[in-house]
């Protein structure tokens, strides 16, 4: 199921708000794990087994790392065991069609691939159970006893299949302590709509011209179109993903939970280093703490630091997909935040503000078109073309034609990106405020029922 | 924020949420929407094996879509709204000048035209002896790309149609639209070939068709001076006012053209065994599916019988192979052929050559718009 669908709207939502509501305190969690069960069950009847098999184990793990006087050595051993079957997990399903496609490819074999769908959030549950036994093993947290609340952590809905990466430590508390009060639920409310209305409204419409651009050959695609079409992805995957965090945000706050924050206006970034502070930032959170600081971090001199850097970037690029230029973009963005350590960052200081903000944004634009197309001469031609090196003209009329027709929605697009300034107006007056956040669920509503609308074309014969 | 507005968003997000959730729950289910043309999910009943196979999670999704409380306001909204932002398309459909609506035509695939064209020459080399006519008509967008939206574009259907020619010509007589659509919309702009609000071409639009197949067989054809022109409704908002929904459109008129020398004409449907008298169904006019006021919309296969003094037959049997286009055309092959057997290749799975073979029949008239030509797959039936 998805967050932006009638049926979670209109029927499983307000359908578990009211159960969970008149159910008394020592059940609430039974009933969230089981509305969740029912949310990946909804996609995913047979996958939910993995879900709940990697729950148990992990469950079991934390367990045993949570007995006194276990030694160091099989403490160690529980750990890289849980590990392994989190990881194995995940690999089989993501990336064993990568490897053996690669293997293949690479010496002439006929190994037959294992054509398995990705199972949803497999991604998100493995990387927030390998975060709860590696706290635990660290000490920093303390091993949950209660197989139900440990099951809740990992399955909870809002944050199941697209994250944010919510971390045992944050919801440790809340788990066993939590209170709804109209405050809570009200800025949930307010956060729901405002994701919901950047999926709907913004990400889905500038997507439409997105899916026109990239539907045309980049051979013959003129340099503004090309510009065009990227910042049109820029848009979408930000305000489609950065929308869907904060529906899941907006949804824990209703039933009391606080998420960690996942992007800070990445878009107003002045540099990359200060974009992947903001970009998906319990992802990259989880990479700090769980393999560049083990690595070893800052602390073993620069060239080890490099080192690290390259390898968590990898790792963030390959988290994405299965496929080389995701592997790619990993590495750009490894090699920039390289360059930014080394010397780019001190030479941006010196530089205007506008300066070091458009340098940021022209090297996002390029890392999208890496992360856009998975095959890898299109980056190149696509590349191309934005460079104006394919013979093709600055702009025709096709693009114009785009741009007027997209031009008040990149406007809306832009600011909707600016730091966010508190209209005092706003203050004064919350029954604009009130009138703004429904107006966008109402709109958003309206987007959401046309998207199914879909007239029997009688006519093709 | 103070409290008290904070309780009216947690009072206003739930009465939301639960009065449209009730609405939905407890109000009568429509089996059929008039507005989509189409029939609407029923109540999915759950078992095992639909639950693992996820068709009951697909049909669930698609009853509550379906049946949503306002729908069709809802769409509106979403349709105003996009109008407002300067949107000029919605739902693959521009809203194009003189209050005329087009769907997006885009560069079709040459090796899918080659096989469909094939397709056609496989038919012509299966039947050496049938005499085929091939006519080949553009939509609106063909014709009319000036009327498009400022600076939008779409793929000049005439380099399509001129593919095609050069690939059967050698096979099939090749009859081209826009031979005789192209000096009729020069020379007479204000006379509409097509409707503003639908795909289908006007009855005048079929009128021109008609006397470019008659010129090529070589039957003198009818002038309009000899048919009662009859605007049968005024309020004809077609298929593409159905996909965008946008608003303040003016309805488009349907004309019947009725021969002044009356002749009866009955239709035989073989689908469901059925026999018509006339080749107009005017229960249609009171529907939102208008155009199938003409032969009462599609059937697989049906033939119609016409009584015409012996002077006026020109050919004893025709076959016609057809997209709707063709619904507005036969009328007026009807005043020539007093015996015309109609396939839709969409819903047609017999054999074409054995019909032909049984029924005796030597002239073939292929007839299909640009637009259904360069993306069905049906075509390639005519092949088998």
């Amino acid at each position: 199921m998805v967050f932006s669908s009638l049926l979670f709207l209109f029927l499983f939502l307000p359908a578990v708000l009211a159960l969970y509501f008149i159910s008394p305190w020592r059940i609430k969690n039974f009933v969230l794990f089981a509305a969740s069960l029912v949310f990946y069950a909804w996609g995913e009847p047979v996958y939910i087994v993995i879900m709940l098999l990697s729950t148990v184990t992990d469950y079991g793990f934390g367990l045993l790392l949570g007995r006194p006087g276990l030694s160091a050595g099989k403490r160690k051993a529980v750990v890289a065991l849980s590990i392994a079957v989190n990881l194995a997990l995940l690999s089989y399903f993501k990336y064993a069609d990568f490897l053996i496609g690669n293997l293949n490819a690479l010496l002439g074999t006929d190994i037959p691939l294992t054509d398995l769908a990705l199972p949803i959030g497999i991604s998100f549950y493995t990387f927030q159970s390998m975060s709860y036994i590696i706290d635990v093993y660290r000490g920093t947290v303390k091993a949950q006893r209660n197989w139900l609340d440990f099951a809740t952590f990992v399955s909870l809905f809002p944050q199941l299949v697209a994250g944010p990466i919510v971390q045992y430590s944050t919801v440790a508390e809340q788990l066993r302590n939590r209170k709804v009060t109209t405050e809570l639920f009200a800025e949930g409310v307010r956060r729901f709509t405002i994701g919901l209305a950047k999926k709907v409204l913004l990400a889905n419409n500038i997507g439409l011209l997105w899916d026109t651009i990239s539907g045309t050959n980049p051979l013959m695609m003129p340099a503004l179109m090309a510009w065009l079409g990227i910042v049109a992805f820029a848009f979408q995957i930000y305000f489609d993903f950065s929308g869907y965090s904060d529906m899941a945000i907006g949804l824990g706050l209703m039933f009391g939970f606080r998420f960690n924050e996942n992007f800070n206006r990445p878009y107003t970034a002045q540099s990359i280093t200060d974009f992947w502070r903001r970009w998906h930032i319990s992802l990259s959170t989880w990479f700090r703490d769980y393999v560049y600081i083990p690595l070893g971090g800052n602390r073993r001199g620069l060239l080890m630091q490099l080192r690290n850097i390259l390898i968590v970037w990898m790792l963030t690029g390959f988290w994405h997909g299965a496929s080389w230029n995701f592997l790619l973009w990993g590495l750009y963005f490894g090699v920039l935040l390289i360059g930014e350590k080394m010397f780019l960052l001190k030479l941006l200081q010196r530089l205007p503000r506008w300066v070091r903000h458009v340098y940021a944004l022209l090297l996002i634009l390029i890392g999208w078109v890496f992360f856009a197309f998975e095959e890898l001469p299109s980056i190149g031609q696509y590349l191309l073309a934005m460079a104006g090196s394919n013979g093709q003209p600055a702009w025709n009329d096709e693009t114009l034609y785009l741009l007027y027709t997209n031009a008040i929605l990149l406007v809306v697009l832009i600011i909707a990106s600016m730091p966010k300034r508190q209209l005092r107006l706003a203050d004064k007056m919350p029954i604009l405020k009130l009138s703004w956040h429904f107006a966008l669920l109402l709109l958003s509503i309206a987007y959401l029922v046309d998207a199914t609308f879909n007239p029997f074309l009688y006519f093709r014969f | 924020m103070n409290k008290r507005t904070d309780r009216i968003y947690v009072a206003g997000f739930a009465v939301l949420l639960f009065a449209f959730s009730l609405l939905f729950l407890f109000t009568p289910k429509k089996a059929f929407s008039e507005m989509e043309n189409r029939s609407l999910q029923k109540k999915p009943q759950l078992t095992w094996e639909k639950l693992l196979d996820k068709t009951f999670s697909e049909q669930t999704e698609s009853f509550v879509t379906d049946h949503f409380p306002l729908r069709d306001q809802w769409v509106a909204v979403k349709s105003t709204m996009e109008q407002l932002r300067l949107q000029q398309e919605n739902n693959g459909i521009y809203k194009g000048k003189d209050g005329f609506l087009f769907e997006q035509f885009a560069e079709p695939e040459p090796l899918d035209l080659a096989k469909f064209a094939e397709a056609v020459n496989k038919f012509a080399y299966k039947n050496p002896h049938a005499n085929i006519s091939f006519l080949l008509a553009p939509t609106s967008i063909g014709v009319y790309p000036e009327r498009l939206p400022w600076l939008a574009s779409a793929y000049p259907q005439s380099i399509v149609n001129g593919t095609i020619m050069e690939q059967v010509r050698e096979h099939v007589r090749f009859i081209n639209g826009f031979d005789f659509l192209k000096p009729a919309a020069e020379k007479k702009p204000d006379r509409d070939l097509y409707y503003r609000t639908d795909h289908h071409w006007t009855t005048y639009g079929a009128y021109l068709a008609y006397r470019a197949y008659a010129e090529q067989m070589g039957w003198p054809p009818m002038e309009e001076s000899e048919f009662d022109i009859r605007t049968v409704t005024n309020s004809f908002l077609g298929s593409f006012h159905t996909r965008s929904q946008f608003n303040g459109l003016k309805p488009d008129s349907i004309q019947a053209y009725l021969p002044k020398n009356k002749v009866e004409s009955e239709m035989y449907i073989f689908d469901d065994d059925t026999t018509v008298q006339g080749l107009y169904e005017d229960s249609y006019l009171a529907k939102k599916d208008k155009y199938s006021y003409f032969l009462g919309g599609v059937h697989a296969l049906m033939t119609i019988k016409t009584e015409l003094p012996t002077d006026d037959v020109d050919l004893d049997k025709l076959l016609v192979i057809k997209d709707s286009y063709a619904h507005s055309v036969l009328p007026f092959l009807a005043m020539h052929v007093p015996e015309i057997h109609v396939i839709d290749l969409r819903y047609y799975n017999g054999n074409i050559s054995s019909y032909m073979k049984e029924n005796d029949i030597k002239d073939v008239l292929l007839l299909f718009n640009t637009t259904t030509f360069s993306d069905g797959q049906e075509i390639l039936k005519l092949g088998y």
